[in-house]
């Protein structure tokens, strides 16, 4: 016994709790940390003001994507339809404002319910029939995509008013809008995930379904319900790739979940389901803009690029789990 | 605890292999006793090491004074941008290629100061979006841009050309292109759909039935050589297309599509149009495979390959696109605006049918 606290008193500070509890938490934020220093050094107007907020604007549909995304994940499943919900609500953008001419607001709304019907149906589908969330979400995909193909005629659309362009160049205060958009919907996201009751459920349907039951979770609701956010998150973030490229079409978003699966995997969300933080999903889809932006400005060779933020993800997730492995 | 160790041990196996690509071996593997929190700290080398090179390669001492004419954003240096559509597809490697063996020469002799490297467009309207803003960060006085999308890459266009960049627009033009650009250079896709479709009407002046591979639906290019399809071998009376096929620029995908279209329609199946040639030699291969080298199969881009299966004479002809050319083009146009010359709004590269006669002059 008395040795035992001998050794908790000669513990070296990086096996103190509360370094432990520091990077658990944080731990991938010091690797993006690390990262900007080292690009910065060999590139210094990569922190220029101008080009973090030309990152952080960048990083917005892939943040809203990824915050969908994390809460699938840690239910257990995954959300593959994404992309193509992307191209629905873009389209769907289309008809509704150029060729019926109707108020911009009410389309946007009509379109995001269309994209969240969509996130719904993936989670019926999963929760209710309990079929693999990858396959579900890999055919609506498909599903989703040729909708998107046949409401548009496969044609691409003008959308140039400067009113809806507004909803990606305007800015507030000197900040671009797709920028408030993540602050809102990160402040929104922390909420419903780490104190509300249906966090609390996601958390308990991913970690383990079985005890979730024996508590008395509605499982169905909470997975659909997860579904459903995503849905609804791709819709938002197809309103903003919309207003980016200033054109509604139907071949956007082609694996765009990849970066979404990157993000939330650097944000130390499991794929074994139950683990996951709103702040880490950000600052994994921080990470992930900074690889892409610091790749460029550091003239690496687009051949190697890939192999590099593969290299990276491998990397991080990897570091963060052997800093982590005592701290969940 | 062992765990601990293998976990370290793996992560400095992977910075050491990513780092034995570059010239410096890193610091000694911290293998054997990396207590994790050390690990972020071997990390650096793996982010630094494919930059070092590079600058080295590329910084010969550029005359300032010569440069100055070109330095549009005023800090000293000529700095060119090159945005990509995309990296993979044979015929944009090609341009690619051409694109980088003409700027590394421009950097060399002290035209231009540095270029970006080829920054990849990933066929993605948005992703060249980004990409201008990076441009426009870095900060660069000129950009080549190849836009994925007429409409969709526009903003990419008019948010350069407000940062006061000289966007040069090569192959395809955006919405804007005529008004924000100095310059663009490229060939009218509208015209290739027509030469493939006046090609197949002269090779089988019977007629019979067609079918169309198309490139990914919504691409411009895709729309606009259907265009051309249609203005041409669909008003003959004497021709029936089987269908649009959406192939995807994917040459199985075109495979697949004859072997289904010759399943249905056999011997009245008489050609294929695809829009881009390595659908089309992938498949005229499969017509031949199958014993049915009558059958036509033309598309655009003049890749090596189909040359190479032109000059052998399994492929009949195919439609070049001279990118090379387009982007060599766009590049003149920088030179000669750096040193002050006119630029013309406008450079047109021709399309042009290559067949066994002519192949010789455009096959490497």
């Amino acid at each position: 016994m008395s040795q035992k606290s001998a050794e908790v008193n000669n513990k070296k500070f990086y096996q103190t709790d509360a370094f432990r509890m520091f990077m658990g938490k944080y731990g991938i934020g010091v690797i993006l940390v690390f990262m900007i220093i080292i690009i910065a050094i060999m590139k210094p107007r990569f922190i220029y003001p101008s080009n973090i907020l030309n990152v952080l604007t960048q990083i917005s549909v892939n943040c809203l994507i990824a915050y969908g995304m994390c809460l699938c994940i840690t239910t257990g499943g995954i959300d593959l339809s994404v992309g193509p919900q992307l191209a629905l609500v873009s389209v769907l953008l289309g008809q509704f404002i150029v060729v019926q001419g109707m108020n911009m607001g009410l389309a946007i709304i009509l379109s995001l319910l269309a994209a969240t019907f969509f996130g719904f149906l993936n989670g019926v589908l999963v929760a209710k029939f309990n079929m693999a969330a990858f396959v579900v979400t890999l055919a609506t995909q498909l599903v989703i995509r040729s909708i998107a193909q046949i409401i548009s005629n496969g044609q691409g659309m003008s959308m140039a008013s400067q009113e809806f362009k507004n909803i990606y160049s305007g800015t507030f205060l000197g900040i671009p809008y797709p920028i408030w958009y993540m602050i809102i919907i990160s402040i929104v996201m922390y909420i419903v995930m780490h104190w509300t009751k249906f966090g609390r459920y996601v958390f308990a349907v991913g970690g383990n379904v079985n005890a979730a039951i024996a508590s008395g979770v509605n499982v169905f609701w909470t997975k659909t319900l997860c579904y459903t956010i995503s849905g609804l998150l791709a819709g938002i973030a197809g309103v903003i790739f919309t207003s980016k490229t200033g054109s509604a079409q139907s071949n956007i978003g082609v694996a765009y979940e990849t970066d979404a699966v990157a993000a939330c995997v650097l944000g130390g969300t499991s794929f074994a389901g139950g683990i996951a933080t709103a702040p880490g999903v950000l600052l994994g889809a921080v990470i992930i803009g900074c690889i892409y932006n610091g790749m460029n400005f550091l003239n690496i060779g687009s051949y190697y690029q890939y192999m590099t933020k593969g290299i990276i993800i491998i990397f991080a997730v990897l570091l963060d789990m052997v800093i982590n492995k005592k701290n969940r | 605890m062992k765990k601990k160790f293998f976990a370290a041990a793996i992560a400095a196996a992977m910075t050491m292999s990513l780092v034995a690509c570059g010239s410096e071996p890193a610091a000694e593997a911290p293998a054997a006793e990396a207590p994790a929190a050390e690990a972020p700290a071997a990390e650096e080398p793996a982010a630094e090491e494919p930059e070092a090179e590079e600058p080295a390669a590329e910084e010969p001492a550029a005359d300032a004074s010569a440069a100055a004419g070109g330095d549009l954003n005023g800090d000293g240096k000529i700095i060119v941008g090159y945005i990509s559509k995309n990296t993979v597809d044979v015929f944009h490697a090609t341009l690619n290629g051409a694109a980088q063996e003409r700027l590394d020469a421009l950097v060399a002799d002290g035209t231009i100061d540095e270029w970006t490297g080829i920054l990849d467009g990933n066929t993605d309207a948005a992703k060249q979006c980004d990409l201008a803003q990076d441009c426009i960060n870095y900060p660069c006085d000129y950009v080549i841009i190849l836009p994925a999308e007429s409409t969709a890459s526009d903003p990419a266009v008019t948010a350069m050309a407000d940062a006061g960049i000289g966007v040069v627009v090569v192959n395809s033009a955006t919405d804007s292109t005529d008004s924000a650009a100095l310059t663009f250079s490229g060939s009218d896709d509208v015209f290739a759909g027509e030469l493939m479709g006046n090609y197949v009407m002269e090779q089988v002046p019977e007629g019979g039935v067609f079918v169309h591979c198309q490139g990914i639906i919504g691409n411009s290019a895709q729309i606009q050589r259907g265009e051309g399809i249609a203005n041409t071998i669909e008003k003959d009376s004497k021709w029936t297309k089987a269908a649009d096929v959406p192939c995807d620029w994917d040459a199985s995908k075109a495979v697949n599509t004859v072997d289904d279209y010759l399943a249905q329609y056999g011997d009245e199946l008489k050609a294929v149009i695809c829009d881009n040639d390595d659908m089309s030699s992938a498949a005229q291969a499969e017509c031949n495979a199958k014993g049915r080298e009558d059958i036509v199969c033309i598309g655009v881009d003049g890749n090596q390959g189909p040359l190479q299966m032109v000059k052998d004479g399994t492929l009949g002809a195919t439609v070049l696109q001279d990118g090379a050319g387009q982007v060599n083009a766009g590049i003149d146009a920088i030179v000669a605006a750096i040193k002050g010359e006119p630029v013309d709004k406008n450079y047109v590269v021709p399309f042009v049918v290559v067949t066994s006669d002519n192949v010789d002059e455009y096959l490497n």
